[in-house]
Order: C-alpha cells, then sequence, then structure tokens
C-alpha cells in the first residue's frame, strides 16, 4: 500500500452562521442543528473520533458526545450530501474533511483543536490481475512524489502519515 | 354480452402473444419473488425482521403513510371535484401541473420542497422566523409523501367523478335532493370504484417513497427513516440481510394491501349482483 494523501476534519457552517457557532464547542449546544454521515460512511468514524478527543478537552462538557449525537437531525448517504445541506442552511453544523469544506464557497469553516484533530489516510494499491503493472506503480510513485503532491496540496490533502 | 358474440380467433394466432405475455409475467414477478424467497429461506427475514431499525422503520411508515392518505383525500377530493365540475381558464393547465410530480423524479420533489419550505425557504423562512422548521422532522415525511402521491389520487377522483352519469344526478335534484346530498348518494357511490383505486395508487407511491424523504426529511432512525430509506441504508452499510428483511416487509405489506383492496372490491362486485 503506498499512501500518498492525508486528511483532517473541520466544522462547517452556512456562510451567514446564524446560529453563531464560534467554536467545536457549539456543535453541543442545545437545538443545534447537526448534519451528520450515516454510520456506514468512513468520515462517520473519523467524525466520532474526534467528537470522542473534543469531549477530553479542558472546557468541553463531560457529555459533550451525547449532546453532540443528540443534535443529529440527518444523516446523509456521502459527505457531498451533508455539505449541501450545510450550504443550503438547512443544518447549523457538520463535521466534514478540510477537502470538501475548501471545495464549497458557500460554507465557512471553524477550526478544531489540532490535538484533537483526526486524521484520515488514503492509500493506493496495485492490482495483481492488472495488465498495466508498470504503469500503475508508476502512477502511485508520481502521486507520492513531488509533483502529485502539489496537485493535492492545492485541494487541501495533508502529506501521508 | 355473451362470450358467443365475440368471434374465435385461431388458437395459432396468438400463440406469441401468449408466449410474449408468460415472458412479461416471468420478467415481472421474478425479481420480486427471488427477493422474498431469499429474505424468508434465506433466514434474513426471520434473523432481521425483529430488528429495531426495520420494526422502528415499517412502524415509521405505516404511520406517515396512513396520515398522508387522510392528507389527500382532505385536499385531493376538493381539488378533484372541482376539475371534473369545471372548466376554466388556465384549468387544463392547472391539471397539468398537478399531474407533475407523478412523472418527476422524487429527487426534483425533494429539492422543490426543500427550497420551499426549508428553513431558507420561500415558505419555510418565515415559517422557521415564528419557530416552525420543517425538514428534518416527521411531518416532513408526511408531506414528501403526499406531494409525490396526491397526484394519483386527484387524477382517479378527477376522472371517476367526471365520468358520473349527470342525467342521474339531476333526476336526484328533481327528486328534490340538495346539492351536498346528492353528491354524497349519487357522485360519490358511482365514482368509489376510481376513488378507492386512487387511494390504493396513491397509498403504494407513498410507501415507496424515498429520494424526495431522503432529501427533504434525512434519515434519522424513529423520526424520518422509512422502511425504503432502511433498505437502501443497509445495503450501503454492507448489512445484506438487514436491507433484504427490509425490503421484503415492503414486499408483504404491499401485496397484502393489493389482496386486501382486490378482496373488498370483489365482495362488493358480488353484493351489487345478488341485489339486481
Amino acid at each position: 500500500v503506498t499512501s500518498f494523501a492525508g486528511n483532517l476534519l473541520t466544522v462547517i457552517v452556512p456562510s451567514e452562521n446564524r446560529a453563531a457557532i464560534a467554536s467545536p464547542k457549539d456543535l453541543a449546544n442545545r437545538g443545534m442543528k447537526v448534519v451528520a454521515a450515516g454510520d456506514s460512511v468512513p468520515i462517520a468514524k473519523y467524525a466520532s473520533q474526534l467528537v470522542a478527543n473534543l469531549a477530553r478537552m479542558p472546557g468541553y462538557p463531560a457529555d459533550f458526545a451525547a449532546r453532540y449525537a443528540a443534535n443529529v437531525v440527518s444523516k446523509e448517504d456521502n459527505v457531498a450530501a451533508v455539505v449541501s445541506k450545510i450550504e443550503l442552511g438547512e443544518g447549523d453544523a457538520a463535521i466534514v474533511y478540510v477537502t470538501d469544506a475548501r471545495a464549497s464557497t458557500r460554507v465557512r469553516t471553524i477550526d478544531v483543536p489540532a490535538e484533537a484533530n483526526v486524521a484520515a489516510t488514503y492509500g493506493g494499491v496495485v492490482v495483481k490481475a492488472s495488465a498495466h503493472q508498470s504503469a500503475a506503480v508508476q502512477f502511485l510513485e508520481w502521486l507520492a512524489g513531488t509533483d502529485g503532491q502539489a496537485i493535492l496540496a492545492t485541494f487541501g490533502f495533508t502529506a501521508p502519515r | 354480452m355473451t362470450a358467443q358474440a365475440i368471434p374465435h380467433r385461431g388458437r395459432a394466432s396468438l400463440w406469441p402473444v401468449g408466449g410474449l405475455a408468460a415472458l412479461a409475467a416471468v420478467l415481472l414477478a421474478a425479481p420480486i419473488v427471488v427477493l422474498v424467497g431469499r429474505a424468508v429461506l434465506g433466514g434474513a427475514l426471520a434473523d432481521t425482521a425483529a430488528a429495531s431499525v426495520v420494526l422502528g422503520a415499517l412502524w415509521l411508515s405505516l404511520l406517515t403513510t396512513a396520515v398522508s392518505l387522510v392528507l389527500t383525500v382532505a385536499i385531493g377530493l376538493p381539488l378533484a371535484i372541482v376539475l371534473a365540475r369545471r372548466t376554466f381558464r388556465g384549468s387544463a393547465l392547472l391539471e397539468t401541473v398537478i399531474d407533475l410530480p407523478i412523472v418527476l423524479p422524487p429527487s426534483v420533489a425533494g429539492l422543490a420542497l426543500l427550497l420551499l419550505l426549508g428553513r431558507r425557504g420561500l415558505l419555510g423562512e418565515p415559517l422557521s422566523a415564528l419557530g416552525i422548521e420543517v425538514p428534518f422532522t416527521t411531518l416532513a415525511v408526511i408531506l414528501a409523501q403526499t406531494f409525490v402521491s396526491a397526484p394519483f389520487f386527484i387524477r382517479s377522483a378527477r376522472t371517476g367523478i367526471a365520468a358520473v352519469d349527470h342525467d342521474l344526478e339531476d333526476a336526484a335534484r328533481v327528486d328534490g335532493a340538495s346539492e351536498r346530498r346528492v353528491f354524497s348518494a349519487i357522485t360519490l357511490p358511482l365514482a368509489s370504484a376510481a376513488l378507492a383505486a386512487g387511494l390504493v395508487m396513491s397509498w403504494a407511491r407513498s410507501l415507496g417513497e424515498f429520494g424526495a424523504t431522503i432529501m427533504f426529511a434525512g434519515n434519522i432512525e424513529g423520526r424520518t427513516q422509512t422502511l425504503p430509506l432502511v433498505v437502501y441504508g443497509e445495503f450501503q452499510g454492507g448489512n445484506l440481510d438487514a436491507s433484504i428483511a427490509a425490503a421484503a416487509i415492503l414486499v408483504l405489506a404491499a401485496f397484502g394491501v393489493l389482496v386486501a383492496v382486490r378482496l373488498l372490491h370483489w365482495g362488493r362486485v358480488l353484493d351489487v349482483r345478488g341485489a339486481g
């Protein structure tokens, strides 16, 4: 497996941010409408890890995770649908990848404490049965090399870790 | 007219029709039979039908479709009466617009509902100021179902009411019946078959509603997650058995209702013949 990129999580809110969310802590405020991804979508696992990390941070209530979960109004089947619901202003906030947040011009991001953030790593493999083994290896090398990394960085991907 | 009045065609000339008909029947029935068969024989139904996610969704589906059916009749019947009785400027255009949800993809319906009733929607924004927010609620599920299914009832009811013989209604009027009495004693009973057919179509469409629901109402267990959403969600989540079980329950529920309606209808037909 060649790890070629990483991604971090962030909190997005509609650009008007009518719910006046200033910190991830506010996701647990009573009556917030949080849009999440379905439990089977990979980000759901990262997001619940982030929420667990945040709950242990100073200044966060002990029942942060439970209050966050109680505020979830919908579990979308992919991250793009989550972003759309925030863009439309139907949800007050959502946890998404940094890259998804950056791809949208109609949402604002709320910074997540770096020590609580969760990193996703993307890896590539060469299919054994592939008729184009060497080309595939070359592509992965290019992707993990300087040129590939520069392109990925423009979309907000981090270096793999 | 008796059967002898219809000229018999030779068997030979009909065989391609019979063959194609059999093929069509198999094509339409086979996927459903395989699905239910796998759910029953594979144990998926027995193992996961009792799972809270499936049972909760079944209950929510029955509840929301019942409410949306009541809503459909409440708003659809008056509209059907007006459309059946009056021709006015733009009535043809109105009929066409009302029929639109029948042909539109449900995702379009969901998006349209969001833009109207969403928190930042044309109507949703003032409602939100009053503290009423429709998206992500059970009410949103009901509205999505009503929006996509009411046209089936309205269409059928309109045709049924328009087909009632005006002479019969006039005869009742001559006998001194009030307009209300004419409608309840003459028009409604005579149009009942069309009304019932419309109700069944409308309910079935609500039960299967997926796209508008997931876009407008979201997807939360116990609040907005109806059976079709479970079928999709569990499939996405890799729980094939739960998905199959939910799908089979959906099939059986729909089948049950269609059979019940047929039996009722059959019973009424027999009654009429007995009385005649």
